[in-house]
């Protein structure tokens, strides 16, 4: 496609308007195919820029002239943007109310991702809020430093969306700043702001009545908040994932609320079958129940409440519930249209429970049933023959699955997307079948040692869409196999390789053609060295999360050729390698969105290695993992300057080991 | 807090028992042992272990977190705060010392010399008896001033010594302690028993020495009441109060006694506002406690330390015959006035003064941390700083509010109001760090108090948590609250401090290391 825009582009495009231009480049999706364009002509290039909605900004130096190029953004994520913190944020943003520039060019941008931008504070803040009037959602979760004040900057948005997850110094002062700053509020994410309490979740509820979604997970908040929330007339997704002082008695306040859609209990210890009966039973519209690891077991009076609204749950998680086949068989003949179950860890689930549940919910189209240990091939081929629409099968620790039970799966459910195989016992002629799934998307089969090279050569014959190949522990796999994989599967971004110890150079040659890839797990490959690092480093330019734990000969060479090639790695672990402290000092001076580093008993990196190559990556590192001897002998200038940047260490003290 | 103040009047007893003892005993050669050993205190040498008193004396390095580093952390706090210096000037005590060991020299010699004349037996009765008037107002005279050096130098070596080094202070203590039973059980001082003073003369000069005892006390507890005499806040010494028997209103509300089922007492204005109200019977001087009265008065002879004295007075006693007795206010058209046609009465003594003085007299005492809040009462006062400053829920609209909950009602209440961050909220992103690098002086702190065997005394004991309170306040010059956690802008100078001395140590050593990371 890319080459016929490109072929196609000469003075002929040029004479289109911008606006057609935009429209014709709308039906390109694929990025790497709008940069074709891009490159090949500039009227598209002009037409990009022009219409461009949503950019993703990855090193701070871009941002400026991201921001000035697209006038038309309206989405803007900051969340892998490397080193932003607040001058380098306050400086890229157009500053208002100067007499010299009118007031078209503020940013037209709505929806701005923060998340981890663990740089960002108050005042990037104040200076995004004043520079984009028309902000309305704000995602600034995992920013742990920040804290009320932050939410006061954001409050003078007037926002609608705000995700606040894991902002550990937001306390219900900073809650009611935003409740009383945005009255428009429409969807709230506290999760994990553990300060918050039921005063301010009870103003939050007072103050926006516009709320349709809040998520109070993990909060220390009691029934008082969910009597709050119950005022609240359009809520619709309520998550209390968690929240251990809720109750029944909260449960039964929060029903007076009779327009939910979701509700999330899962992990609420002290939430009991009674409870969810009495929420469910006065819903007319509630589509999703998660009420995973919360009751100890499903009951009747639950069951019969299911009833109610067995015309609209589509979703119906009971994760690690105590589970009997009568219980399905009540869920299967009342929720007939159900979409998504999941069972993982449920005690009691047989075949014949399944059976039972598939038979009369054929819109099925995931079936979580993850250490179900009871299942056979019996129930997959109920599964099969039931559910044809089947699209996400996890079916990880089944023990007596075989390939006996996936071939009708596999023949039957042409649309199934993603399973999930770890530790199943299969072999390849369970892959054979599974390869007529030409959709398939995600492949585990991690813990699958039976399977060889074979198996890889029936996949990657028919499921050329493959986006995910685990094969953690596949220690029959070789270089053959991936070569198949290689050639077959071009689209791979996520490839585990982990514990496969007969890899070698020669294998990563074959898996640096695959140009998408983005993750790549190579951990305790003892045989691979440089030479194959460098061939994945020039061949993968996409890599963004590389793992090298234990590649005991990995050396200097791979890194340097980390460090010229990889400019997207963001996340990388060598620990246990055998690198030196030039070519630490290199990669982390060289690599620019590199984020999180991994790096445990590097016993060839001297201290003075790691104060070197730590400083010269010091404003962009976001999280560090370090050996904890290493606290009391690296400078404290340092360690301050690392804190300031927002960067987390974590110290290890785990013994020097050496396996495989 | 009163458990404080106790301990420290307890304290101050101690010691005063401890001059007061030191003056009267004739031995030189343990006079000058005594101010040797008391010399020392002041000079305090980590791991020299004074004869006599091991046991509070144990090398300090041993409990401490940094070991080695006791005298450098001292000096560094002397630096950081040379402020706290200035009361502390060993020149100033050993000239106070060798006042008293002159002083003591010159009683030994009119004891000496009292002796000779008594063996003599030459003059007639009146000639001696005058003499020995002559005599015993001398040793009056010099035992006043032996004791109100020895008090001086109290108070100057509570500063910075007896805050940082609890040894000291729990030295001068214990030592004082025996010295005084010992005054009391063993032997009676020689100016009592070797000459037979008359009764009249005896009683009139012993009156002015107890009474110049007491107020060379009284002048002591005033200094070592201001609790941070060096500090900002506090530093106002407060005169004490019967701020412990806080009553929450006037008292007699609510108990709807029928008219004429009590007797009414009024009392004088004059009588209500009068500092004491406990009255030495032979002296005449007052004071605020019955138990401080009956102390006074051991020192009236033998008679009155029988434990029966010395016993508080039983209250039922006669309770079941004697009527109910309320009290009314002077003040004509108060309420609590019996003339008042709706006439509550009070019910104690206390009540009356409270009220009189809440509701008739001037508000004198000023909150010296907001400046606005005016009492008349000073427990009120106390009350009132405990929680002053902590109104910390500020709304933006300048309402501030102690509870949460009731400023996030105000907000919920009204249109546009929300709550405002605190001023020093700006710094808490740099003090957030903080708090766990000052935790290992803390510790420090506990380890110092705690490190030191614990004596059977309750005085001690107190002594021992009050220390604990003592070595923090220390480390801030300002009033350290610790409710106040991060939040609070005074905690600043306390972390700023406490960071100074690990400055002294190599950056690689491995302590620092550990304590400073969250691990």
């Amino acid at each position: 496609m890319s080459h016929d825009s490109g072929s196609s582009a000469g003075a002929g495009v040029e004479s289109l308007s911008l606006d057609l231009l935009a429209h014709a480049l709308a039906g390109v999706r694929d990025p790497r195919d709008r940069k074709s364009c891009r490159l090949a002509s500039r009227a598209f290039a002009r037409a990009e820029a022009a219409s461009r909605r949503a950019a993703r900004v990855l090193r701070r130096e871009a941002l400026p002239r991201a921001l000035r190029a697209f006038p038309a953004l309206s989405s803007l994520d900051l969340s892998a943007c490397a080193g932003l913190d607040d001058a380098s944020l306050a400086a890229a943003l157009p500053v208002p109310g100067s007499s010299a520039e009118p007031p078209g060019l503020l940013l037209p941008v709505r929806r701005v991702l923060l998340a981890r931008a663990s740089g960002v504070g108050w005042r990037g803040l104040e200076a995004l809020v004043a520079a984009c009037p028309r902000l309305e959602a704000v995602d600034l979760s995992h920013c742990v430093a920040a804290g009320d004040r932050e939410m006061a900057a954001l409050a003078a948005a007037g926002l609608r969306e705000l995700v606040m997850d894991k902002c550990l110094g937001v306390t219900d002062v900073g809650l009611a700043k935003v409740a009383v700053g945005c009255p428009g509020l429409q969807r709230l994410s506290v999760k994990w702001c553990r300060e918050i309490s039921d005063i301010g979740v009870k103003l939050l509820a007072k103050k926006c009545p516009e709320l349709r979604s809040v998520d109070i997970s993990y909060l220390k908040v009691t029934n008082e908040s969910l009597r709050s929330l119950s005022t609240l007339e359009k809520l619709e997704d309520i998550a209390m994932v968690s929240c251990l002082f809720i109750d029944d008695d909260g449960l039964q306040m929060l029903s007076m609320c009779n327009s939910l859609q979701s509700i999330d209990v899962s992990r609420c210890h002290h939430v009991s079958s009674l409870g969810l009966a009495s929420l469910i039973d006065g819903q007319r519209f509630l589509r999703k129940i998660n009420a995973a690891h919360s009751l100890h077991e499903i009951e009747t009076c639950v069951l019969s409440k299911l009833s109610t609204i067995g015309e609209t749950l589509t979703v119906l998680r009971l994760d690690g519930l105590e589970i009997f086949a009568s219980n399905l068989q009540a869920i299967g003949s009342t929720c007939k249209n159900l979409v998504e179950i999941g069972l993982s860890k449920c005690n009691g689930v047989t075949d014949d429970g399944i059976v039972s549940l598939v038979a009369h919910c054929c819109d099925l189209r995931t079936i979580d049933v993850t250490c179900c240990h009871l299942l056979t091939n019996d129930a997959l081929a109920a599964i099969a023959e039931n559910c044809r629409k089947i699209e996400c099968l996890r079916l990880e620790s089944c023990p007596f699955i075989s390939e006996k039970g996936l071939e009708p799966i596999a023949t039957l459910c042409s649309h199934l997307k993603e399973i999930d195989l770890t530790d199943c016992r299969i072999n390849d002629a369970a892959l054979q079948h599974l390869a007529s799934c030409s959709e398939l998307l995600i492949l585990k089969l991690g813990l699958c040692s039976s399977i060889s090279d074979e198996g890889l050569v029936y996949i990657s014959s028919n499921c050329g869409k493959l986006v995910e190949l685990d094969l953690y522990r596949c220690s029959a796999i070789t270089d053959d196999g991936l070569a198949a994989v290689a050639s077959g599967c071009k689209k791979i971004r996520m490839l585990n390789l982990c514990y496969c110890t007969q890899i070698t150079d020669a294998g990563l040659k074959h898996v640096s053609a695959l140009e998408e890839l983005t993750n790549l797990e190579l951990r305790c490959l003892v045989r691979i060295t440089g030479i194959g690092i460098t061939s994945i480093a020039i061949g993968c330019t996409s890599l963004i999360e590389l793992d090298l734990k234990r590649c005991y000969s990995v050396d200097d060479a791979g890194l340097w050729a980390l460090s010229r090639y990889s400019q997207n790695l963001r996340q990388l672990t060598i620990s246990y390698c055998q690198v030196t402290g030039l070519g630490l000092g290199h990669l982390l001076g060289s690599l620019r969105c590199l984020q999180d580093v991994k790096m445990v008993h590097l016993s060839w990196v001297s201290i003075e290695g790691f104060e070197m190559a730590l400083r010269a990556s010091c404003g962009r590192l976001k999280k560090l993992k370090l050996l904890g001897g290493l606290r009391s002998v690296l400078s404290t200038e340092l360690l301050q300057m690392l804190q300031a940047c927002g960067c987390r260490v974590r110290w290890v003290d785990k013994p020097l080991v050496y396996k495989g | 807090m009163e458990g404080r103040m106790t301990s420290l009047e307890a304290t101050m007893k101690a010691s005063s028992t401890m001059a007061s003892s030191m003056a009267r005993n004739a031995d030189p050669d343990q006079q000058t042992l005594r101010s040797n050993s008391v010399e020392q205190f002041y000079f305090p040498r980590p791991g020299q272990s004074l004869p006599g008193i091991p046991p509070f004396f144990g090398p300090p390095s041993s409990s401490l977190y940094l070991p080695n580093d006791n005298e450098a952390k001292f000096g560094n706090q002397f630096e950081s705060n040379p402020s706290q210096n200035t009361d502390w000037d060993p020149q100033a005590i050993v000239s106070n010392l060798t006042f008293l060991e002159q002083k003591i020299k010159q009683v030994k010699d009119i004891v000496q010399s009292m002796n000779n004349r008594e063996n003599q037996v030459a003059g007639g009765s009146s000639e001696l008896a005058a003499k020995q008037q002559l005599i015993t107002a001398d040793l009056t005279s010099i035992i006043i001033q032996l004791i109100s050096t020895a008090g001086s130098l109290l108070p100057s070596m509570k500063n910075p010594l007896l805050s940082s080094n609890p040894a000291v202070r729990q030295l001068g203590n214990t030592l004082g302690s025996p010295m005084g039973f010992g005054m009391n059980a063993n032997q009676r001082p020689s100016v009592d028993s070797k000459t037979d003073i008359p009764d009249t003369g005896k009683t009139s000069d012993y009156d002015e020495l107890m009474n110049s005892l007491n107020t060379a006390q009284d002048e002591r507890d005033e200094l070592i009441k201001c609790p941070n005499p060096c500090g900002g806040e506090g530093s106002e010494p407060t005169p004490m109060e019967d701020h412990d028997v806080k009553e929450s209103d006037d008292g007699g509300e609510g108990e709807n006694l029928p008219p004429g089922s009590y007797v009414v007492l009024q009392l004088e204005k004059e009588e209500i506002l009068a500092p004491h109200t406990h009255f030495c019977l032979i002296c005449g001087k007052g004071f605020k406690r019955d138990a401080n009265l009956r102390m006074h008065m051991r020192g009236h002879g033998d008679e009155y330390k029988t434990p029966a004295a010395l016993a508080k007075p039983t209250k039922d006693s006669g309770a079941d015959h004697a009527p109910v007795t309320r009290y009314s206010c002077p003040f004509v058209g108060c309420k609590r006035n019996k003339e008042h046609k709706k006439f509550q009465p009070l019910k104690t003594i206390l009540c009356v003064k409270n009220h009189y003085k809440r509701s008739h007299c001037d508000k004198s005492y000023t909150c010296s941390r907001c400046n606005t809040k005016k009492f008349s009462v000073i427990a009120d006062l106390k009350t009132h700083e405990k929680h002053c400053g902590r109104d910390k829920w500020l709304c933006s609209c300048g309402t501030t509010f102690s509870r949460k909950d009731k400023l996030f009602g105000h907000v919920a209440l009204f249109q546009g109001h929300t709550p405002a961050l605190p001023m020093e909220d700006v710094k808490v992103s740099e003090a957030s760090e903080q708090p766990h690098d000052s935790e290992p002086m803390n510790e420090m702190a506990r380890s110092m108090v705690y490190s030191f065997p614990s004596s059977s005394s309750d005085g001690i004991s107190n002594l021992d948590m009050k220390m604990a309170d003592d070595v923090r306040g220390y480390f801030s010059p300002l009033s350290f609250d610790p409710c106040f956690g991060a939040l609070d802008d005074f905690t600043r100078p306390g972390f700023d401090i406490s960071e100074n001395p690990f400055s002294f140590l190599p950056s690689g050593s491995c302590s620092y290391g550990q304590q400073n990371g969250d691990s």
